[in-house]
């Protein structure tokens, strides 16, 4: 007997020995979120995320020429040096705010006239992508907490304090980033994207959210919305119109980005079950109807990467853009022919669908990329203001005179 | 697309600057110390991005915050921009001992497992927005992976801190086994 308990303990050691050495057998794990959802047949893909240069361009690699806008517009380089510029809010006393997303970085643009001063007023944060102001005070939108820097256009050398506004958030990397601003309601409008190419995420994701300034008050307003990092709110109506990013690794023309409208507050856009209205996800979609959520306003095409949405309410261009939606598509990397690098222009139609054309292109060349427009931000002259987080820079288009 | 990191980069004026970096990263930027990365051959727009990531003290390490505080924006461009350039070298150490193919199989299934290659590269070699692994000391990567995994090894964009969450602790030694001995 004492034997046998000998010869079974040998055994068992044996197995534990053999376990050890060829390792645990770990299940396999989810790929890289930018990925993940790509089929077996596209295994062999060379398709990855365009990199992020560390560096603006100078102002001499920047072909501004190359920007090609529509008769009597014109264009120029307005700031240069912003390393990885995104999206721009300005301040009371004529502050341009900048924003970055890997960079870290929250910048200060003070117009000399001419000439352009930038000056970095934070760094090391957590991919800040929103930045909104309102009464004096900057707001700083971070994948895991919303700050505010009061005070900051008088103290741009020495930024005060940022305070914690609201940082009950998710801490995920993938769709984390945020657009932040106000709405006409005064509260903080921003994303929580979803933290996967496709998943069905848990229901604090994939959404657009708000909050009161003094963070309290905290409401999801759309739901089923994967990855929305622009959006605005109609000059007549005050209705939220917002674009969002498709999913990827379903082909090269579907699904389409969109451009939606969420008047009220709870509906459902459709991720991760039914993808620019018609197409059912062929994993999560089984089972679910199209028709069971909100369907686009608009497709405005396959991995375009709609961000900025801002409606024209200025008076320096023509007057038929008075309310037009400017869409800034920083363009695709999961499409074998490039699409987007470029700022769209919708026009609404009551009772007929949307006009929706090009208004400014020529980051794209052939299949090179130079720069990559990201958001805009109007003017006090009604002019444009186009930032390029792949150049480091800001363009302005102006009308005429 | 320009692949180059640093735009307007100067290799000679790298070649100069880097004279100081040599002292810990090797002739040519390999590395003969363990603890210390080689960053010859290395991705540049990798370098580039740690240089900004140490300077604004996202990521952190006593040697390298006063240097990388010191470097301006062309030093920066100029010195990722030279290592790139530099031919990695063989380890100049051989191993200590012969490589357990078991061992080497095992972390050859868990890069597997964990999708290394994904961003890595097939060999290692990196990508514009991922790092080269090959050639980099055992010790370094087994630091790295538990810093990522802790949360504590800065990251550009947090991919690699959200790629780092599943690995069980038990499988880092023997992937940066299998990675480190990749040649």
């Amino acid at each position: 007997m004492r034997f046998r308990t000998f010869r079974f303990a040998l055994s068992l050691t044996v197995v534990v020995a053999f376990v050890l050495a060829t390792g645990p057998l770990a299940a396999q794990q989810a790929p890289p979120s930018w990925k993940q959802g790509q089929p077996k047949d596209m295994e062999s893909s060379s398709l990855s995320p365009i990199a992020q240069p560390p560096a603006p361009k100078a102002p001499g690699e920047i072909p501004v020429d190359k920007i090609k806008v529509p008769s009597g517009f014109k264009v120029e380089l307005w700031a240069h040096g912003i390393n990885n510029a995104r999206a721009m809010t300005w301040g009371d006393r004529g502050t341009l705010f900048v924003s970055s997303r890997v960079a870290g970085n929250v910048y200060a643009v003070i117009d000399k006239g001419g000439a352009r001063e930038v000056k970095t007023i934070a760094k090391g944060l957590n991919l800040p992508n929103g930045v909104a102001f309102k009464d004096g005070t900057l707001y700083i939108a971070e994948i895991h907490r919303i700050t505010k820097m009061e005070g900051i256009e008088g103290k741009l050398d020495s930024p005060p304090e940022m305070k914690v506004v609201y940082d009950t958030l998710p801490k995920d990397a993938p769709h984390g980033w945020k657009y932040l601003a106000f709405g006409p309601d005064g509260k903080l409008y921003f994303n929580i994207g979803a933290p996967c190419n496709i998943c069905v995420p848990p229901d604090t994701h994939a959404n657009i959210s708000r909050v009161n300034p003094d963070g309290t008050g905290f409401e999801y307003w759309a739901h089923g919305v994967r990855n929305s990092v622009g959006f605005d709110w109609h000059p007549v109506t005050k209705e939220l119109y917002f674009t969002t990013h498709g999913r990827d690794w379903l082909g090269e023309d579907v699904p389409s980005d969109r451009f939606d409208v969420a008047a009220k507050k709870g509906l459902h856009f459709g991720y991760p079950y039914c993808h620019q209205g018609d197409i059912l996800d062929p994993e999560f979609g089984r089972g679910r109807a199209c028709g069971e959520f909100a369907a686009p306003l608009l497709k405005t095409g396959p991995h375009v990467a709609g961000n900025g949405v801002e409606f024209y309410t200025g008076s320096m261009f023509p007057s038929e853009y008075k309310n037009r939606a400017f869409l800034a598509q920083r363009g695709s990397w999961n499409r074998s022919q490039k699409i987007g690098f470029r700022v769209m222009m919708v026009t609404l139609r009551p009772a007929d669908v949307p006009r929706y054309e090009v208004f400014a292109e020529g980051w794209l060349q052939g299949d090179q990329v130079w720069g990559r427009p990201v958001y805009t931000r109007q003017m006090k002259d009604g002019s444009l203001l186009i930032a390029d987080d792949y150049a480091g820079a800001i363009y302005r288009v102006s009308y005429g005179r | 697309m320009s692949l180059s990191p640093a735009l307007a980069a100067d290799l000679d004026a790298g070649r100069r600057k880097a004279a100081a970096c040599v002292a810990c990263h090797g002739p040519d930027g390999n590395s003969t110390n363990p603890t210390v990365p080689s960053i010859a051959g290395q991705v540049g727009i990798y370098l580039h991005w740690q240089l900004l990531l140490y300077r604004d003290k996202r990521r952190v390490d006593p040697q390298m915050a006063p240097i990388a505080a010191a470097l301006s924006e062309a030093d920066m461009a100029d010195l990722a921009a030279f290592f790139a350039a530099q031919r990695p070298a063989p380890p100049a150490a051989a191993p200590a001992a012969a490589p357990d193919p078991a061992r080497a199989d095992t972390g050859r299934r868990l890069a597997e497992t964990y999708h290394c290659n994904d961003c890595h590269g097939r060999d290692f070699a990196g990508r514009e927005y991922a790092p080269r692994l090959r050639g980099l000391s055992r010790d370094y990567l087994v630091a790295q992976m538990r810093g990522f995994k802790a949360r504590t090894r800065g990251d550009l964009d947090g991919a690699m801190t959200q790629a780092a969450q599943p690995v069980a602790d038990a499988d880092i030694e023997p992937l940066a086994d299998y990675i480190g001995s990749v040649k």
